[in-house]
């Protein structure tokens, strides 16, 4: 990748002009590993802008030392500022006699409802009672998508604390989610884990009522469910998802996404970039990543792994 | 809609291109790295756009080209052409055989909309007058059946599948048997999502291809895909004899270069395009009309045949 820049450069005080070239490479190698073109620019010239006046040591190559300077930056980008330890926030509910509800938002067929069913999986390994709100009233199976998941996993749990809350097809979601979070509430569930339908993020009319549901029940955890596949939609996506929640919502103090959930890392080998691009423009964590179809196929994200993915040649 | 935003970037970088009074190397050179910046923007893949530039740099060269007296359109019509290479493979459409039993089989990646387009597509051809018939061989995904069936239900279309029978392959054999011994003209079998990392996955594809040796494979691929596209897409048809592709979900903001990187990879042609979640929500694709469109290539087009 790097071929040109192999030349060592003692005792050179890099400039923008010296790093223009190498750092048109990273861009494109970026761009490779599927960052969104924009961010993999933006990160570029941020990386470039530091590095200028820097003097290269005798035997450093600038190859080495833009790599070093980027690795850098990727940390600070990947690694989430506050701790999310869903847990522990599931047990401050419970003080405040209330079910924790997560609502699984983001576009069509990225797997929102098969990683809820993992999350689900995760909390009754964790001895927590939850009940699945089945909220996409719209989509052809959806509700019965849900059911087969809550028979699989009261199959898997010794003590079958899963349920399913559904009204069937063509209801208010909003409306819905409301009925099964206090049905849970009065039926001593930890936690509701509410499905949505999937929704093109310019679609007006859906994302209001996304915006909808999140204000009549506020959510303790909204979270934007993204495949790994996706190029430089992320972006797009992730912007008007949260452009909605502000502007359609009519809370003086509204919502945005809280946390991510990576699918379908078990597609992509090394093209991680959609990692990079979803945090660069949320600024919130990967809380899970999806690996595959299976319940147990949840984890949680390995930022160096994932950094030294997006700089392997 | 596709590539639209796309095409306009691209036109706007041949247009500056026109009001250049000198057209040197500096010209081209700028002039491609808008176009290939665009690109990338649209997730067509990196090694397509490398390719993409050499090409036309390789067609259009600035110095013979200096007594020339039409530069531009030289360099416009080399542009058009690696676009139109991009989305066209040059290959004819398969298209069903009128008093034969045509089955057709769905292939892609999880959640690419398979079993919504499989339903799509064979509501058009029923508009067209045939009678068709969808099977689902998906006995993987939960509540696969369920929606197949609820979504055929709603455009009048017969299928056929089970609850209990966890064999994909047996399900799709007897399908199809079944459709053919009611002399249904078009069977359209669905089938599970898969990645080429998951081999046992993409040996059960093959084994439901050989099962019912469809007349057309088709590669459904989700437009908001990114450089994971040509790997993918290669993969399945390494697999699978793919003979065209569906292009899914462009009713967003995507512009589908990723999808359109497995025309590439595949030599196959796309044929329709999703613009939406509901059953009618299908368009044709032609790749060359489609280019000339997204550049308005207005005066352009008499350059280029057709
Ligand atoms: N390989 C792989 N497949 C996944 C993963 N997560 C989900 N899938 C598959 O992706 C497909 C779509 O998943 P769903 O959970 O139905 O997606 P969704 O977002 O709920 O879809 P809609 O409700 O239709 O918008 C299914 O075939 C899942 O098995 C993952 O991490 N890896
Ligand atoms: N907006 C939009 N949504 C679409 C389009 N095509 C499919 N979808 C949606 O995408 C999601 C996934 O579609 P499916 O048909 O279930 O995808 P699939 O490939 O069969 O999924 P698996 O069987 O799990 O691999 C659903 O929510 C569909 O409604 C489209 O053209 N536009
Ligand atoms: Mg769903
Ligand atoms: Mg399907």
């Amino acid at each position: 990748l790097f071929g040109m820049f192999k030349s060592l450069t003692s005792g050179r005080v890099l400039t923008a002009e010296t790093l223009a070239e190498p750092m048109a490479r990273m861009r494109e190698h970026l761009a490779n590993k599927n960052v969104a073109a924009d961010i993999a620019a933006e990160i570029c010239r941020s990386v470039a802008q530091g590095m200028v006046g820097v003097r290269v040591g005798g035997l450093q190559s600038i190859k080495a030392l833009v790599e070093e300077n980027m690795e850098r930056a990727l940390t600070r980008i990947l690694t989430p500022i506050s701790s999310t330890d869903i847990i522990r926030d599931i047990a401050q509910a419970r003080t405040q006699n209330r079910p924790y509800t997560m609502a699984f938002v983001g576009v069509n067929g990225v797997g929102k409802s098969t990683n809820l069913s993992k999350v689900c999986y995760w909390l009754l390994q964790n001895n927590k009672r939850v009940l699945i709100a089945a909220c996409d009233t719209f989509r052809s199976g959806a509700v019965e998508q849900l059911r087969v998941h809550v028979r699989n996993l009261r199959a898997l749990s010794t003590n079958q604390d899963v349920e399913i809350f559904e009204r069937g097809y063509g209801k208010d979601s909003a409306a819905i989610a409301k009925d099964a979070i206090a049905f849970g509430a009065a039926n001593n569930f930890d936690v509701v884990l509410i499905d949505t339908a999937g929704r093109m993020q310019d679609n007006e009319p859906l994302m209001r009522a996304l915006a909808k549901l999140v204000s009549v029940n506020s959510p303790d955890k909204i979270l934007f469910v993204g495949e790994a596949l996706v190029g430089n939609e992320a972006v797009d996506q992730l912007t008007k998802f949260n452009q909605a929640l502000r502007d359609f919502s009519g809370m003086s103090k509204p919502r945005h996404i809280d946390g991510m959930i990576l699918t379908k890392f078990d597609t992509i080998d090394d093209r991680v970039g959609a990692a990079l691009s979803m945090t660069y423009t949320t600024g919130q964590p990967i809380v899970f990543v999806g690996t595959g179809q299976t319940y147990t196929d949840l984890r949680k994200m390995n930022v160096s792994q994932v950094i030294r993915a997006l700089l392997r040649a | 809609m596709v590539l639209n935003e796309l095409g306009a970037r691209i036109n706007g970088a041949l247009q500056a291109l026109s009001r250049e009074s000198v057209i040197d190397d500096k010209a081209l050179d700028a002039l491609l790295r808008d176009i290939c910046g665009a690109l990338l923007e649209s997730d067509v893949n990196v090694r397509l756009v490398q390719q993409l530039r050499q090409n036309v740099k390789k067609r259009v060269n600035v110095e013979e080209l200096a007594s020339s007296a039409n530069k531009r359109k030289i360099i416009q019509t080399a542009v058009f052409d690696e676009l139109c290479g991009l989305v066209d493979p040059g290959v004819e459409p398969w298209k069903p055989r009128k008093g034969k039993q045509n089955v057709i089989m769905f292939v892609g990646l999880q959640g690419s909309g398979k079993t919504t387009s499989c339903t799509k597509l064979a509501a058009y051809y029923k508009r067209k007058g045939m009678k068709v018939g969808l099977v689902c061989a998906d006995t993987f995904r939960a509540g696969a059946f369920d929606q197949l069936k609820q979504n055929a239900s709603r455009v009048h279309i017969p299928y056929y599948g089970s609850y209990t029978e966890a064999d994909p392959v047996q399900i799709a054999r007897e399908g199809v048997d079944k459709f053919k011994a009611d002399k249904f003209d078009i069977i359209i079998v669905d089938t599970s999502g898969r990645h080429k990392q998951e081999a046992e996955l993409f040996a059960e594809m093959v084994q439901i291809s050989q099962a019912v040796q469809p007349d057309n494979t088709i590669f459904v691929m989700d437009g908001t895909i990114g450089q994971a596209a040509d790997a993918q897409a290669r993969a399945f048809k390494e697999s699978v004899d793919i003979g065209s592709i569906i292009i899914t979900k462009m009713d967003g903001h995507a512009k589908g270069g990723g999808a359109i990187s497995a025309v590439a990879a595949t030599s196959s042609p796309i044929i329709f395009i999703g613009t939406g979640e509901h059953m009618h929500d299908l368009d044709r694709f032609s790749a060359r009309p489609f280019v000339s469109k997204m550049l308005g290539m207005g005066d352009l087009s008499g350059l280029v045949e057709t």
